[in-house]
């Protein structure tokens, strides 16, 4: 059949400019509007403002009194203002509650305690996943149930133990911070190493590095964002713990901050003092906010690295 | 013809291999030892000396270990805070974890198509950055009942022209803290699903929706059975947690210095107070006799969880 | 009666002013098999996914049969679709990927059973049913993916790229056994590729498409022999036809040594001083003057020989019998064969009038 043969086809047909629309429509029958996805956007809403408020609530009642912060619980505060004292019950916080003290002691033993826990757990951590060391895989395992294990199991030999030694203060409590995050950052540094590939040893060792070497040079610097991931969850974890601080610190001179709170709790509602109190939740609360919010995105990857798995 | 054997691995490669690895090897130790020492030392330990006072019966100091066989538990739980303590530690498990969990899905589902979902996981985050301490006054601010200086709950309540209510009341507390932990809770459980969701392939949706699948079918065959494992490793984080519930209660249900009212108890404040003795003189045995309890507990429901959910790993 | 019919059917994408579909008008019979081809972006996953309800319609409108489907539902079409990467659910074994959609329209048991007992004899997949996906081989997979299509028995089945991730041999395997399949069943197929083998061989009638935009929809034998346009001309056959911009005096149009002819329809057709040759590597005859140029490379298939010859900063393809003595470096001469030269305005691209 030669070219000629065919009927020469149509061209195509030059086609108007079209407009786009604003919108383009969506697929039929996707139900934009169901009831289901009302309630549950409403109930969403509903949670999402019920945290801003909450945030909102907490920022104004740390500079009411306590009168405002009942009557006018949503209102912002004017009374302190008024008065020109508007850091009153921040004031009366750090230096009657000790806040101002248990900042620095907090800092220092939270800043100290994530530290070394990174720096002891993520060598082990290496170790369990990387050196090829049988039963390594049980060990981790053993390691990880740690998580499991309530505090209150045990605080009471730990108390006992500590008093005898005069350790039963903030140098044991750090002893025991650093102790009890391991099993959580093992197991959360595991996951991050047992991701780096094989290849990058290998190549390291073929260069002539030694394993030492090759843990501090090459594999170290990647789990950078594991490590910073470990530092932020144990230090919010730290900052916010009580337990402990209750049963090891007796000293007001050294309280953490929770601890602080804690016994201010009790003081607080005696002396009817709201503001100073909600200032002290204040203080203890802004920090991690802030925290959080530089570090939002590296918390909620670190801690979705284990479940996307 | 001749037949070809394969050649074994030439020797010398595997001498250099041997001889990498049991360089690497030699690090194992100086590597892990400070580490499982610690743990050893301070976690394993002291756990294994809990559960033998248990069996013994001490006063604290100034008093040695006696021991007393079985008398401790059975104390435990013949009393009336143990009971209380183990129910309300098995309600807040229980309930509050199927409370969190169904919200967290439901939030997961909604949030994934909404503009600025991400902003708002972070905005319900927000809460377990919180010291319990703060969350538990926070709270017991918020359900306060007394006439003239209400909590919020109480002023939004008389406000829209309610009575207000008696939310800590010992019979009312239960509710109020499971509610309280589900607020608290769900934002970290709905991130975790969300990443988990957000790995699942969209042309599957479509297939279904080709199918005709309804929104609940989708979630049923699709969501659930792709996200089975990560949410069994949330269910253990959970159980795990919810397990060791104390300051948010203790703070939340009673004045602060001391214990909440009985009915408000969960085991870890039941070892709390036994170990400080609010009622008398401390009693260690007690306390760790409940210790033990709550070792117990949280192994078998870890692993009744983890029989529950056991299913074929599947790959995607 | 399942013809599709698209009607001026445009669909827009947010936030891009140009229409990832313009203005399509496309009728396809009852039983036959289509194929939407063209290079990425062109709109053809886009039209597919239309027809199917997984897309909105901006313009214009969809009619399966008599009726008009554009707003409804994708269940409410009755059509069966294979994705491109199959999308198959992991955690359901074969049998129940392929009785999925049978379940979900609440077929009882034991007819849905039957029904994907049937599928699976046809695809040959009998054994596998109660295998996890997870633990198939590609073709397999893709098998299961065809199985959950037939077993609705829709009036409609779409395919989007189902054979891209296969490797290339059983590509072609299976693009025969999809042929097969179609005609045994006579259902009437949408079928999506970018790969033009697989549309020339495959379908009944092939729609090229553009930037959105249908250039020709015609059987494969007219688009080889009467592209309507550059575009088709140079994205049917391969190796691509030599398309050569030249210029067209007093004798007609300039081929290197020789002139080719026009016609007055042909001259009259033409808007500007340029046109475009077109000229497929079997059209050339060796010798004789016309364009002069030097072998580059010798690509020797055995059954064949493709030499690329370089005139100037033109690159001449040429098919010449297997095992020919060419070398690099040597002069050749090609003249177009007469018949076998396609001729183009240059500036509009259009097909001139045959001679």
């Amino acid at each position: 059949m030669s070219v000629t043969d065919v009927e020469a086809p149509p061209r195509p047909s030059p086609k108007p400019v079209r407009k786009p629309p604003r919108k383009p429509r969506p697929a039929p029958g996707s139900k934009r509007f169901s009831p289901l996805r009302v309630l549950g956007s409403t109930i969403v809403w509903l949670f999402t403002a019920g945290n801003i408020l909450v945030l909102y609530w907490l920022l104004t009642a740390s500079f009411k009194t306590p009168v405002e912060i009942f009557t006018k619980p949503f209102d912002l505060p004017y009374q302190w203002f008024k008065v020109g004292k508007p850091f009153r019950n921040f004031i009366y916080a750090w230096n009657n509650a000790g806040f101002g003290e248990a900042v620095l002691t907090t800092v220092v033993l939270v800043g100290l305690a994530t530290v070394v826990t990174v720096a002891v757990s993520a060598p082990c951590a290496y170790a369990l996943t990387r050196l090829g060391v049988r039963g390594s895989g049980p060990m981790t395992n053993v390691v990880a149930i740690g998580m499991g294990v309530p505090f209150q199991t045990v605080i009471i030999p730990l108390f006992v133990v500590l008093s005898k030694v005069h350790l039963d203060n903030e140098y044991g409590l750090f002893v025991l911070y650093v102790a009890l995050s391991i099993p959580f950052t093992v197991f959360l540094m595991t996951g991050f190493f047992r991701s780096l590939p094989d290849e990058l040893e290998e190549a390291a060792a073929l260069d002539g590095a030694s394993p030492m070497r090759t843990f501090f040079s090459v594999m170290l610097p990647l789990t950078r964002g594991g490590m910073i991931t470990a530092l932020t969850l144990n230090a919010i974890g730290l900052w916010n713990e009580t337990l402990l601080a209750i049963v090891f610190l007796k000293d007001q001179a050294h309280f953490t901050l929770s601890r602080a709170l804690f016994t201010f709790y009790g003081a607080a509602s005696y002396q009817s003092e709201y503001g100073g109190l909600i200032a002290g939740v204040a203080i203890v609360v802004l920090p991690m906010l802030v925290l959080y919010l530089v570090l939002a995105r590296r918390i909620i990857t670190g801690l979705t690295l284990g479940a996307g798995k | 013809m001749a037949t070809v054997t394969t050649p074994a691995t030439p020797p010398a490669r595997a001498v250099k291999a041997g001889a990498h690895l049991s360089r690497k090897k030699r690090l194992f130790w100086p590597f892990a030892a400070p580490a499982l020492v610690l743990y050893l030392a301070f976690l394993v330990l002291p756990t294994i000396a809990t559960v033998v006072l248990s069996f013994t019966s001490w006063a604290g100091a100034g008093d040695t270990p006696e021991p007393n066989g079985v008398t401790n538990y059975t104390q435990m739980w013949a009393s009336d805070s143990f009971q209380y303590a183990f129910r309300n530690t098995l309600i807040y498990v229980f309930l509050g974890g199927i409370g969190t969990f169904a919200l967290a899905f439901l939030f997961t589902m909604v949030l994934r198509d909404m503009k600025g979902g991400k902003i708002v996981r972070a905005i319900l985050f927000f809460p377990n950055i919180v010291a319990p301490v703060a969350l538990g006054m926070f709270l017991g601010f918020v359900f306060k009942y007394q006439p003239g200086k209400q909590g919020l709950a109480n002023y939004v309540l008389e406000g829209l022209g309610a009575d207000a209510a008696k939310f800590l009341a010992p019979s009312n507390v239960t509710g109020v803290v499971t509610a309280s932990l589900i607020w608290a809770s769900s934002g970290f459980y709905i991130t975790i699903l969300m990443a988990a969701v957000d790995r699942i392939p969209p042309y599957l949706y479509e297939d279904a929706e080709l199918g005709g699948a309804s929104p609940w079918q989708k979630f049923r065959n699709i969501t659930l059975p792709m996200t089975w494992d990560v949410v069994g490793v949330a269910g253990v984080l959970w159980t795990i947690n919810a397990l060791k519930i104390f300051e948010l209660v203790f703070v939340l249900a009673g004045p602060g210095t001391y214990a909440p009212p009985n009915e408000a108890w969960t085991l870890g404040i039941y070892v709390f107070d036994r170990t400080f003795g609010s009622n008398g003189t401390p009693d260690f045995g007690a306390a760790c006799a409940c210790a033990v309890a709550m070792i117990a507990l949280v192994s078998v429901l870890v692993v009744l969880l983890r029989r529950l959910m056991r299913r074929d790993a599947i790959q995607f | 009666m399942a013809t599709v019919t698209f009607s001026d059917t445009t669909r827009f994408y947010a936030g891009v002013d140009r229409p990832a579909v313009d203005g399509l008008d496309l009728e396809v019979a009852d039983g036959e098999f289509l194929v939407l081809v063209g290079p990425s972006g062109c709109g053809k996953s886009t039209t597919l996914r239309m027809l199917a309800g997984l897309e909105g319609v901006d313009d214009g409108s969809i009619h399966i049969g008599d009726r008009d489907v554009t707003e409804l539902p994708p269940k409410d079409r009755d059509t069966a679709m294979v994705f491109q990467n199959y999308a198959l659910y992991p955690h359901m074994t074969v049998g129940e990927n392929i009785g999925f959609h049978l379940k979900l329209a609440k077929m009882p048991k034991a007819e849905r059973e039957r029904k994907v007992a049937e599928a699976a004899a046809v695809l040959d997949l009998t054994e596998y049913l109660d295998r996890k996906p997870a633990k198939l081989s590609g073709g397999q997979r893709q098998r299961v993916a065809m199985g959950r299509a037939i077993v609705r028995e829709p009036s409609v089945f779409l395919m989007d790229e189902p054979l891209s991730n296969l490797d290339a041999k059983l590509r072609v395997q299976t693009r025969t056994q999809i042929a097969s399949l179609q005609r045994r069943l006579g259902i009437t197929t949408l079928y999506v590729t970018h790969d033009q083998v697989e549309a020339m061989t495959m379908g009944d009638r092939v729609a090229v498409l553009k930037d959105g935009i249908l250039q020709q929809c015609d059987t494969p034998v007219g688009l080889f022999a009467k592209p309507v346009n550059v575009f088709v001309a140079g994205f049917i056959g391969s190796p691509a036809m030599n398309l050569l911009e030249t210029t067209v005096d007093s004798d007609g149009a300039v081929a290197g040594g020789t002139r080719l002819p026009l016609t007055p329809a042909q001259r009259s057709a033409l808007t500007g001083p340029g046109i475009v040759v077109g000229v497929r590597p079997e059209g050339w005859t060796i010798g004789d003057g016309g364009f002069e140029a030097i072998v580059e490379v010798v690509e020797e298939l055995g059954s064949d020989q493709y030499l690329y010859c370089r005139d100037g900063d033109r690159v001449l393809t040429v098919r010449t019998p297997g095992m020919a003595p060419w070398q690099r470096g040597e002069p050749i001469s090609l003249t177009p064969q007469p018949g076998a030269v396609h001729l183009f305005d240059a500036a509009t691209g259009d097909r001139l009038p045959d001679a």
